[in-house]
């Protein structure tokens, strides 16, 4: 599919969304009006009578006599019509009180609100999705170099060395293998302790480090939403797997025979050095991992789409969980449980042109690689 | 005796060179050991909640792979059919349903679900616990199905390349046949188990997650509808955060770590329970793969 039809059919789904949003949150901001003007329909015209007190016994009696007089023969109408107007009041003043902080209408002041959250949402989103494509990348290849080098775990090598019987001759060479053996089970155990960070959802995290950390932090959540859920971890794999499965092909194995670069040796002058391995804009020159690189880029920007939807996810549970008020996906779950569907309607529709936006974005940016590396026509071209 | 004990070691380089039986042994062994535990030094009544959400954890989960297979497997063969027909509005129209449902994060898709399943059963519609459980799996199967629908229609697209096919199509095999038997089945059901695996690590997460979000997510309500007891519910207790919370204490606090496994079992459990399941799955999911080069 083209960038053009694919564009299409995302601003085919954003009109038709938008509409079908836009026609419940009519529909039910019109429900809220009919529902309260139905409510106050018989008893409207009386409670807008300034001069009459209804607290007062004398005014309710005076009422009753006035409509008495005019309206006569309907006496018992009359007198259900002023304990009405009592137990109106009455509900009214309780319920006001109970749901003054519940019943929130789509107000200047609440529009207001809902874009601060929104920007900062975003805000948020984009720094977050930043970050994990940098590190979606950078531990991708940094697993992939280990693997090249035939690096054991270090959980084997502690067993292997502790099961193994050194021969030597001085002590400092003992203290040194047995070193070596202790700083293997350490690495394993930060290693494990790293891999439950990662698997951890986000509440897990948050409320272990409640007590220490203020964790309704903005700073808190980017780091909290980067680290936790599996994100990361799911999307280096991913990346890993378009790493070995391009290092697999034809290319790979012509580049190597006509003698490009093929050590994994990590030196200060090779090019797979940390430097390059950590780099924002990532370069192995005169190697053949580069090929590997790129091409696992170009499958890796299509995944984008994807990624960003579970981000958002992640962001929505962060901010759900853990109860972090002011921010968009909580005032999501409130306005939910209030039942302020309009509300809801409304936040609904701007997490989904995030996510629309965003996959029109990646489309455009797998697009642009396309032209560059498959020789594609660029829109509009002849 | 030494040859016991050259079999235990071959026996175990053998399961260590096959990730995914490696650590499905792994996640089976911890969970018995977790198990003998919390038996030991856990309260009846806790203990008895800790298994019920376990159990109902993995029943739910199950059934979302059940319902994704059987969904994604229908949907992707009929998106398939569309795709080949002269008319193109059904494949046009159908697709674009599923890029949509896409486009909802999960999360919210599935707290949506929820709000359905609510009122499901203040309607007395349902109010059998299996069939609760059934229908939060149904919907969490409605966000997460889409991928076995890609998985299926990249698998026959990839076949239908290949001359196998249209030799097999000459020789008057019928396409039903050659798609679900010969491509499906045949040569693409270790893909499609893979997927399913990475369906479950999915299927805990999600659930455990809408679970927690549910019950703890405004502490000042109370919610009127009582759920099946999941890891997520069992975890937003206020019990089970305290125990959470004395992780964090313990950071500061070293000698603090003996009482963690004592005192603040059930919170623990529970989220070392959520924790080291995804992690599980997610190794026996990639060793699955990387067994089978997928």
């Amino acid at each position: 599919m083209t960038f053009k039809k694919k564009l299409i059919e995302h601003l085919l789904s954003l009109i038709l969304i938008t509409s079908l949003l836009g026609t419940f949150l009519y529909f039910t901001i019109e429900n809220k009006n009919i529902q309260n003007t139905q409510k106050n329909e018989r008893i409207e015209p009386y409670l807008g009578l300034s001069f009459i007190d209804f607290d007062n016994p004398f005014d309710r009696a005076l009422l009753l006599d006035v409509l008495n007089t005019y309206k006569p023969g309907q006496q018992s109408a009359h007198e259900s019509l002023i304990k009405t107007i009592e137990q109106y009041r009455k509900t009214n003043l309780i319920e006001g009180m109970e749901e003054a902080y519940r019943k929130e209408q789509l107000s200047s002041k609440k529009w207001q609100q809902l874009s601060m959250m929104y920007a900062k949402f975003i805000l948020i989103y984009i720094f977050v999705m930043i970050l994990t494509y940098y590190g979606v990348q950078t531990f991708g290849i940094l697993r992939f170099i280990r693997k090249q080098q035939n690096r054991k775990s270090h959980l084997l090598s502690f067993f292997q060395q502790l099961v193994t019987k050194p021969k030597y001759k001085r002590f400092k060479d003992y203290l040194n293998y047995y070193l070596q053996t202790i700083l293997h089970l350490l690495k394993s155990i930060v290693i494990a302790l790293a891999y439950f960070i990662l698997f951890a959802p986000a509440y897990v995290i948050a409320y272990s480090l409640k007590t220490q950390l203020n964790t309704n932090t903005i700073f808190f959540m980017i780091i909290l939403a980067v680290i936790s859920n599996g994100l990361l971890i799911t999307y280096t794999n991913k990346f890993y797997t378009f790493l070995v499965t391009e290092s697999r092909k034809g290319y790979v194995q012509t580049a190597i025979v006509k003698n490009l670069n093929m050590s994994y040796k990590r030196t200060q002058k090779s090019a797979i050095n940390y430097a390059s391995i950590f780099n924002v804009r990532k370069h192995f020159p005169m190697h053949v991992f580069q090929h590997i690189y790129i091409n696992a880029r170009y499958q890796y920007l299509q995944t984008i789409k994807e990624q960003a939807s579970f981000l958002i996810s992640g962001l929505i549970i962060i901010e759900m969980a853990l109860n972090i008020q002011g921010h968009f996906s909580y005032e999501l779950l409130k306005q939910l449980l209030y039942k302020n569907y309009d509300i809801v309607t409304v936040i609904i529709l701007g997490i989904f042109y995030i996510v629309k936006l965003t996959e029109i974005f990646t489309d455009w940016l797998t697009y642009k690689e396309s032209i560059k590396y498959e020789n594609v026509e660029p829109v509009g071209a002849k | 005796m030494r040859n016991v004990l050259l079999k235990i070691k071959q026996y175990s380089i053998y399961i260590y060179s096959q990730k995914d039986k490696f650590w499905l042994i792994v996640w089976l062994g911890i969970l018995a050991i977790t198990f003998i535990w919390n038996i030991l030094f856990l309260n009846k009544p806790a203990l008895r909640l800790i298994i019920d959400g376990f159990l109902n954890t993995l029943y739910i989960s199950i059934l979302v792979v059940i319902f994704s297979f059987i969904l994604g497997w229908i949907i992707g063969l009929v998106v398939v059919r569309f795709e080949s027909s002269p008319f193109q509005l059904p494949y046009f129209l159908l697709t674009f349903v599923l890029n949509l449902i896409r486009s909802i994060p999960q999360i919210v898709g599935i707290l949506i679900g929820y709000i359905g399943i609510t009122y499901l059963i203040t309607a007395n519609i349902v109010n059998n616990a299996w069939l609760i459980m059934t229908t939060m799996a149904l919907v969490i199967s409605l966000f997460i199905f889409n991928e076995v629908i890609d998985l299926i229609r990249e698998r026959i697209n990839h076949f239908k390349k290949l001359d196998f096919y249209n030799a097999m199509k000459v020789c008057g095999i019928s396409e039903n046949r050659i798609i679900n038997f010969d491509i499906l089945w045949k040569n693409s059901r270790i893909h499609i188990l893979n997927k399913l695996i990475a369906i479950f690590g999915s299927a805990i997460f999600l659930q455990c997650t809408i679970d927690f979000i549910v019950s703890v997510g405004l502490s000042t309500q109370v919610s009127a509808v009582s759920l099946p007891t999941t890891l997520g519910s069992l975890l937003a207790k206020i019990d089970s955060k305290q125990d959470i919370l004395a992780i964090g204490n313990t950071l500061m606090n070293p000698s603090y770590f003996s009482h963690i496994f004592f005192e603040h079992l059930q919170g623990v459990t529970v989220a070392f329970l959520i924790v080291f399941t995804l992690l599980s799955v997610y190794k026996i999911s990639n060793g699955f793969s990387e067994r089978n080069r997928l």
